[in-house]
């Protein structure tokens, strides 16, 4: 009898212990479970470090653009030429980003037209233009108004479509030059934009082309109100 | 005999338990045996983010020595020749242009934030701020003059695209969120009654429950930072 009661009782208290230890054991268990944020961060932070490698590879790019640079410059220099063809070529690069010079190359024209029920609107281009330089568009003009950085798309008494104080009208050519493929997948993707301007039943067509010229903006703006910034003048 | 059946039964069910309770536990931790090896990857990430980051500020130290080196250059280049004494200033200014340099000037501020939806009982893409509402303030913007433009410091140049990528927003492939600060320099005037139109977009949005602040700056202290992309083309070339 009384071995018996011994028994039990050791028993019992293994089983108290080992039940006790299934239940610690159970708890840190659930406290690991945030594994959900974890899993969630660790995308992020490859997100992040996908991030910084391509922003600093876009600066090494930049640097090794002015080293390039600096070399002509000083080579020139040296030579002691009386006119600089490097200082030449660097206007003539930044006149064609600003779009000062007609440029020639591969893209897509899309054109767009008022029909009998709907009309364009200029959110439409305003839109297209957007699609297009998202897809990397180098070069962008609407019925040969070129789009520069200052270039606005507006509705002037609720009639008129003015692109860069012009009041143009339709059929709305959209010239683009780019990557051609690119240009025409951005636009054609299902639910893109040539989906969603039939949708609402407007007019759209576009062709892909290796010869699309677009012409150069014809104003030279002068800044005003903005100057360079650096601290030192502060 | 009673008995002994009693304590065999009696540890029989206990022992079922356990083996039960340690086979599921043994199921668990080998489902979230990955925790421990998720931080070490984190750590790690989070290591090489802070050296990529890093590595980013130096060599953007390096581009600002060049710079500096090259407008010397340009400046040395074009004051040997009278001719040409006006070709670094025309560069100089062409890069003012291009957004290639950070500016500070008089304008506007605006700030667009995501309404409260605890408090507004519109539609939730109402009181949201949509890539399309930014487009619209900034084409708004240029129509009143502004001369450079940034959107949570992204400047805006010719081909700058402005797309949503899930909850977030693009602008020059970077992403940004809310809240949306819009800079703007120009005449703080037009600017200001350029977006304050009655029936202007940014009354629509406005009525849509999105949290609007403008702010005129008549002081020049808005600061425009530079276009951190590169102008490269590689399908467009001159056309003679």
């Amino acid at each position: 009898m009384k071995g018996k009661v011994a028994m039990i009782i050791s028993v019992g208290c293994t089983a108290f212990i080992l039940s006790m230890v299934m239940f610690t054991q159970f708890k840190t268990v659930e406290k690991t479970d945030i594994t959900a944020i974890e899993t969630m961060r660790e995308t992020e932070l490859r997100a992040e470090l996908a991030n910084w490698k391509q922003k600093y590879e876009e600066i090494e790019e930049k640097i090794d653009e002015r080293n390039e640079k600096i070399v002509e410059y000083k080579s020139e220099l040296e030579s002691g030429a009386d006119q600089s063809n490097v200082l030449e070529n660097e206007i003539k690069e930044a006149e064609g980003y600003l779009g000062y010079t007609d440029l020639k190359g591969e893209g897509i024209i899309v054109t767009l037209q008022d029909n009998e029920n709907k009309s364009i609107d200029y959110s439409d281009l305003l839109t297209l233009v957007n699609e297009l330089n998202s897809a990397g568009a180098e070069a962008i003009s609407i019925n040969d108004e070129r789009i520069v950085s200052r270039s606005e798309i507006t509705l002037i008494n609720n009639t008129f479509i003015f692109v860069n104080d012009k009041k143009i009208a339709g059929p709305y050519v959209v010239k683009a030059i780019g990557d051609k493929k690119y240009l025409e997948s951005a636009l054609t993707i299902k639910g893109g934009y040539i989906d969603l301007l039939e949708n609402e039943e407007k007019t759209v067509t576009y062709s892909v082309d290796d010869n699309i010229i677009v012409i150069a903006y014809d104003k030279r703006p002068s800044l005003k109100y903005a100057r360079e910034y650096s601290e030192s003048k502060e | 005999m009673d008995n002994k059946l009693k304590i065999a039964i009696l540890l029989g069910i206990m022992c079922l338990f356990l083996s039960a309770g340690i086979a599921i536990q043994i199921k668990t931790v080998s489902n979230s045996s990955t925790t421990v090896g998720k931080t070490l990857v984190e750590n790690e990430l989070r290591d090489s983010v802070l050296r990529w980051k890093q590595k980013y500020e130096n060599a953007y130290e390096t581009l600002e020595t060049k710079e500096d080196e090259l407008n010397e250059l340009r400046d040395n280049v074009s004051s040997k020749d009278n001719n040409y004494s006006g070709l670094s200033n025309r560069l100089y200014n062409y890069n003012l242009l291009l957004g290639n340099t950070e500016v500070i000037g008089k304008g506007l501020i605006i700030t667009l934030e995501d309404g409260d939806s605890s408090i507004i009982k519109g539609f939730a893409t109402d009181y949201i701020v949509h890539d399309g509402d930014i487009l619209e303030i900034v084409n708004s913007l240029k129509n009143a003059g502004a001369e450079a433009i940034s959107v949570n410091g992204q400047r805006i140049i010719n081909n700058t695209g402005i797309t949503c990528a899930g909850n977030v927003i693009l602008i020059n492939g970077e992403k940004i969120g809310a809240p949306f600060v819009i800079r703007a320099i120009g005449a703080p005037n037009s600017l200001y009654s350029g977006v304050k139109i009655p029936g202007g977009y940014l009354e629509l949005v406005e009525k849509g429950g999105v949290q609007v602040k403008i702010e005129q700056v008549d002081k020049e202290t808005i600061v425009i930072p530079k276009y951190e992309g590169v102008y490269k083309f590689k399908y467009a070339s001159i056309y003679e």
